[in-house]
């Protein structure tokens, strides 16, 4: 179990989330699990950080001041498509968060999140984006 | 993309199986791996979906037994995991079966939008007014005036009994204010911020809107209205200088099964400078603490109650209290209780003093038949400018009776007639003046319970060393031990214990939000009329009051038995007294929230989809979300033994199992199943890395074969008939793909085609730490004995796999075994187990005919499986 979890979980995840104690508390939560974590407190701060130093995976509230998770994913997802996003949401009307999951976001996680679940859905998106990627080399299309 | 592949996959193997051509080139088998990676990939996705989804479902049923308290945002939460889950599972599937179930999608979609429609919905207030004379207001009116008004409304225009002259500030009017400036949606981003960690928030999210509402402007519209109201009440009403007693209305206030006692702000004796003010406090007293945890525990949005405001000229009451119509500790009881002190009302509402009690029969005379006077030291009264204050009350008078005997008898008369007018039991507010005049303020319906006292035979003189106290006030029925928890300060709340019992100087409302999460309530004061008494009652929770000195009496910690009926307190757990308990309350049944969630699961939880081999079982006849979950589920798993079956592979892309010896065992490597790249055509045992093939062939090799059964009469007859007829049985013309074994494998999957003897298995297995992923799937088919007999071999091989945990079913020659969900330790047993039945049921067809051979290798069988999962044999071959 020990080496499962140290072999698969090196790669950057970038959490975005405008409440501090949550975002910290989980930060340091994967940290010790052995990810490396970016994070942001905002959408523009996020998008600069896909930008600057792409992660694997994106966590990414939902509700926010000032750009909303909804913008936020769409724009995370015109720099870089492969990039995963996990949404994470207090409470929120479903219609939004199937509209999301039509245009691509890995998955909806209602806070508070439990932690292992957490892990294997960034586990899980770190796994799709690399099925995608080989995909995309071996020069198949499908999604 | 997908099916091209595998048609292409698929030619490719015909191609070898017809030997033209050798071999996959290495581009195919990383085409091959990866398809399976996508598809396993998939597979686990939604079998983990379909776990949460089902795990939401449990938790909506847990919540419509109507017992824990659950408020909408649990509703939107559980709904919407559903939903999530069950979209992520018409994902999953759509890559693992392209374009093949289009028709889910369908499905899903009209589903939703039934559930989206009841969840969304709003309801109109159709009368706009923002003031209403109560001379005009009846208990039609409740929507737009609150319960209380509305049934205060009744008393005073139907039943023509005194009411003190008034107005409402109506629903309209709070609807208007909330939506002045946003400050409904700054109330609703605050709960939103809190979410589901409103409960260890309460204080500050609670501070922080009663805030904003205080701080904000009553709009001009309703200021005028209220002044227009005032002035016609001053020029009807005759006496000294008018004040009035706000208080709250609100919807679902007074309502039957939820009394919100006490949670809200009433204001007595304002002068009308000071009304908007308290109006505004009213309003803001909707979201006190109290008010959000009672809210949460009895299901209402925060949208469902409109904050209504009831005004009524003053009454300075020289005594007052409450009437019960009937004993409301006791639904047999048909007396009537009231419940008076000098003073104003307030004192008996609050619960911070004793009072008398009269208890008068229903018979012709309304004989008295109770009359318990108490010490009423203190009273509450008027004060001169604004306001009340709680005063010492005269030493003379604190010990007589607050109600003389005809005063007792007309409010006794007075309530019979409210009570038939309702048509059900009632609790009643009223006050007497100075001149002796009778005002009602308040009627509402009374809650009654079963009394819960102790079955004859019990002999209490047993516990009697037990004793701590005796004589206390029943103010909430039934019998509860916990550890004592002292609370004497506010702060006391955050620190205090799930299933305590509550120990208090005074039966405050402050305290009503610790009453539902205590065993039992103490209190030093109050008595059963109070709010906190209604408030245990409404939760079922057993309450003694006027236990004098219990602060001192207990300590923190201290587990005690609390027997409300008696008035006693023992020390310790008691469990004869324990054991009358009063049927479990479902105070969360008929709320709004509940009602919704109801509705809501009609489109979630009912399964219609039951039998996969029927015609209706069809994607677009999925109507719930459970239909489409076991739809998914039945579908996933045979999409993915299709993947084994489909896929045959050259033995040029696999490896052969060198075990000893180079074995009839052919491996495909599809993933992560080697420890390290394997070059030679020979892989070794030490070379897998795959979990659950490693598994089942350590059950394999546990126990050697004794070889073919000794046949019984006619057994060797039917083999060599059948054999003439399947070529594939015949020794010496087998194909090349007969009486092979293929696993396919990654690091935590394996599928096993296998031909063994006379019959074909084929076995799948997903094994990790993820227990919700764990899936075990086994089929059996066929046999060279007669049909008979293979069903015999195959009833044989049921019995043992359901012993030891699979399900299973058998159609035709089929025998269909599966396990899912399952820990690892368990699901590696099974595969052992697999492993041994593998080789020890061959050509144990031949004996089917034979009971007593049938029971010997049942017992022989399950022997060596027993032996073989206690450890007892490891690798023997």
């Amino acid at each position: 179990m020990q080496n499962n979890m140290e072999k698969q979980t090196k790669f950057k995840v970038l959490l975005v989330d405008d409440e501090e104690i949550f975002r910290e508390a989980t930060a340091r939560q994967l940290r010790v699990r052995g990810f490396t974590v970016l994070t942001a407190d905002g959408g523009e701060a996020a998008l600069e950080l896909v930008q600057s130093d792409p992660p694997e995976v994106v966590l990414l509230d939902q509700e926010m001041p000032g750009m909303h998770g909804s913008e936020t994913f769409a724009a995370i997802k015109e720099i870089n498509p492969l990039i995963e996003v996990i949404m994470l949401t207090g409470n929120t009307s479903v219609d939004n968060a199937l509209e999301l999951m039509k245009l691509g976001t890995f998955d909806y996680l209602m806070k508070p999140v439990n932690i292992e679940e957490l892990l294997y859905k960034i586990e899980d998106a770190h796994a799709r984006k690399q099925l995608i990627e080989r995909r995309q080399r071996s020069g198949s299309t499908t999604p | 993309m997908l099916k091209t592949l595998s048609n292409r996959l698929q030619k490719l193997f015909a191609r070898d199986q017809d030997n033209t051509i050798q071999a996959l080139d290495a581009a195919a088998v990383e085409e091959l791996q990866l398809t399976f990676k996508t598809r396993y990939y998939s597979f686990r996705q939604l079998l983990t979906a379909n776990t949460k989804t089902l795990e939401s479902m449990a938790e909506i049923e847990k919540a419509l037994q109507g017992v824990e308290p659950f408020s909408f945002s649990f509703v939107q939460k559980a709904c919407g995991t559903v939903s999530i889950n069950v979209f992520n599972m018409i994902k999953h599937m759509e890559n693992i079966a392209p374009n093949k179930y289009n028709a889910l999608r369908d499905s899903f979609a009209s589903i939703q939008s039934r559930i989206d429609a009841l969840l969304n919905q709003k309801k109109d207030l159709s009368d706009r007014r923002l003031v209403i004379p109560l001379e005009s207001i009846t208990s039609d009116m409740m929507d737009v005036v609150g319960g209380k008004m509305a049934n205060l409304g009744d008393v005073k225009n139907r039943l023509r009994m005194r009411v003190p002259p008034g107005f409402v500030v109506t629903a309209a009017a709070h609807e208007l204010f909330m939506n002045t400036d946003g400050l409904q949606k700054e109330v609703d981003r605050l709960f939103q911020v809190a979410g589901s960690d409103l409960d260890r928030n309460l204080d500050l999210v609670s501070s922080q809107i009663r805030q904003l509402i205080l701080a904000a402007e009553v709009p001009e519209p309703i200021r005028a209205a209220v002044h227009n109201a005032y002035e016609k009440l001053k020029d009807k009403y005759e006496g000294p200088e008018l004040h009035l007693a706000v208080r709250s209305s609100a919807h679902g206030e007074d309502a039957e099964n939820s009394s919100f006692a006490g949670q809200y702000r009433s204001e007595l004796n304002v002068h009308f400078s000071q009304f908007f003010h308290v109006y505004k406090q009213v309003l803001a007293s909707k979201y006190s603490p109290q008010a959000i945890a009672y809210k949460i525990n009895k299901g209402f949005r925060d949208e469902d109650i409109a904050m209504c405001v009831g005004c009524l000229a003053m009454v300075d009451a020289v005594a007052g209290g409450v009437v019960y119509t009937r004993n409301p500790l006791d639904r047999r009881d048909d007396n009537i209780f009231i419940n008076s002190t000098w003073g104003l009302p307030k004192a008996v509402v609050d619960g911070d003093t004793l009072c008398d009690l009269f208890v008068v029969a229903r018979d012709e005379d309304l004989t008295i038949v109770r009359q318990d006077v108490r010490d009423k030291d203190f009273q509450v009264v008027c004060y001169e400018m604004d306001g009340c204050i709680r005063t010492e009350t005269d030493k003379s008078i604190a010990k007589d009776p607050s109600l003389s005997e005809s005063k007792i008898r007309e409010l006794a008369d007075a309530a019979i007639q409210i009570e038939e007018y309702y048509e059900l039991p009632q609790d009643i507010e009223w006050a007497i003046t100075e001149d002796g005049t009778i005002f009602f303020l308040q009627s509402r319906p009374l809650q009654q319970m079963e009394a819960t006292l102790p079955a004859e035979e019990l002999n209490l003189q047993r516990f009697a060393a037990s004793l701590i106290f005796e004589g206390g006030i029943n103010a909430s029925p039934g019998t509860a031990s916990g550890g004592v928890f002292k609370v004497s300060k506010k702060v006391d709340i955050l620190q205090f214990p799930e299933g305590a019992v509550l120990v208090v100087e005074q039966a405050l409302p402050t305290w009503a939000p610790l009453v539902a999460r205590a065993a039992a309530v103490i209190s030093e004061r109050g008595g059963f009329a109070g709010h906190l008494a209604n408030v245990a009652r409404e939760f079922g929770i057993p309450a003694i009051f006027g236990v004098t000195e219990a602060m001192d009496l207990v300590e923190n910690g201290e587990l005690v038995t609390v027997a409300a009926d008696l008035g006693r307190i023992y020390l310790g757990s008691i469990a004869p007294l324990l054991e009358w308990k009063r049927p479990e309350l479902t105070p969360m049944k008929g709320s709004p929230i509940y009602e919704l969630l109801q509705q809501a699961s009609r489109h979630i939880i009912p399964l219609n989809l039951i039998d996969p081999e029927s015609r209706d079982f069809q994607p677009q006849n999925c109507s719930t979300f459970h239909d489409i979950t076991r739809f998914i589920h039945e579908k996933s798993v045979v999409e993915m033994f299709n993947f084994g079956k489909d896929h045959h592979f050259s033995e040029r892309s696999s490896k052969q199992l060198h075990y000893k010896v180079p074995m009839n065992w052919w491996i495909l490597n599809l993933d992560d199943g080697f420890v390290h790249e394997v070059h030679d055509k020979y892989v070794k045992l030490e070379d897998i890395a795959s979990i659950p093939m490693l598994a089942f062939w350590e059950g394999f090799v546990a126990i050697p074969w004794d070889g073919p059964p000794a046949m019984d009469g006619g057994g060797m007859t039917t083999i060599l008939f059948r054999s003439t007829m399947n070529t594939a049985l015949v020794t010496g013309s087998q194909t090349k793909y007969a009486d092979r074994n293929y696993f396919m494998i990654s690091k935590n999957f394996c599928t096993l085609s296998s031909r063994l003897g006379y019959h074909f298995s084929t076995m799948e297995a997903m094994v990790s730490e993820r227990s919700v992923e764990n899936y075990l799937g086994f089929k059996f088919k066929g046999g060279a004995a007669d049909f008979e007999r293979c069903l015999g071999r195959l009833r044989f091989i049921q019995e043992i796999l359901e012993r030891y945990g699979f399900r299973t079913s058998i159609n035709g020659d089929n025998l269909d075994a599966r396990i899912e969900g399952r820990n690892m330790e368990y699901m590696l047993e099974r595969l052992k187990i697999l492993g041994y039945l593998t080789l020890h049921t061959r050509q144990l067809d031949m004996i089917m005919g034979n009971s007593g051979h049938v029971n010997y290798y049942m017992k022989k069988l399950s022997g060596d499986i027993d032996q073989m999962l206690a450890g007892e044999h490891s690798c023997a071959v």
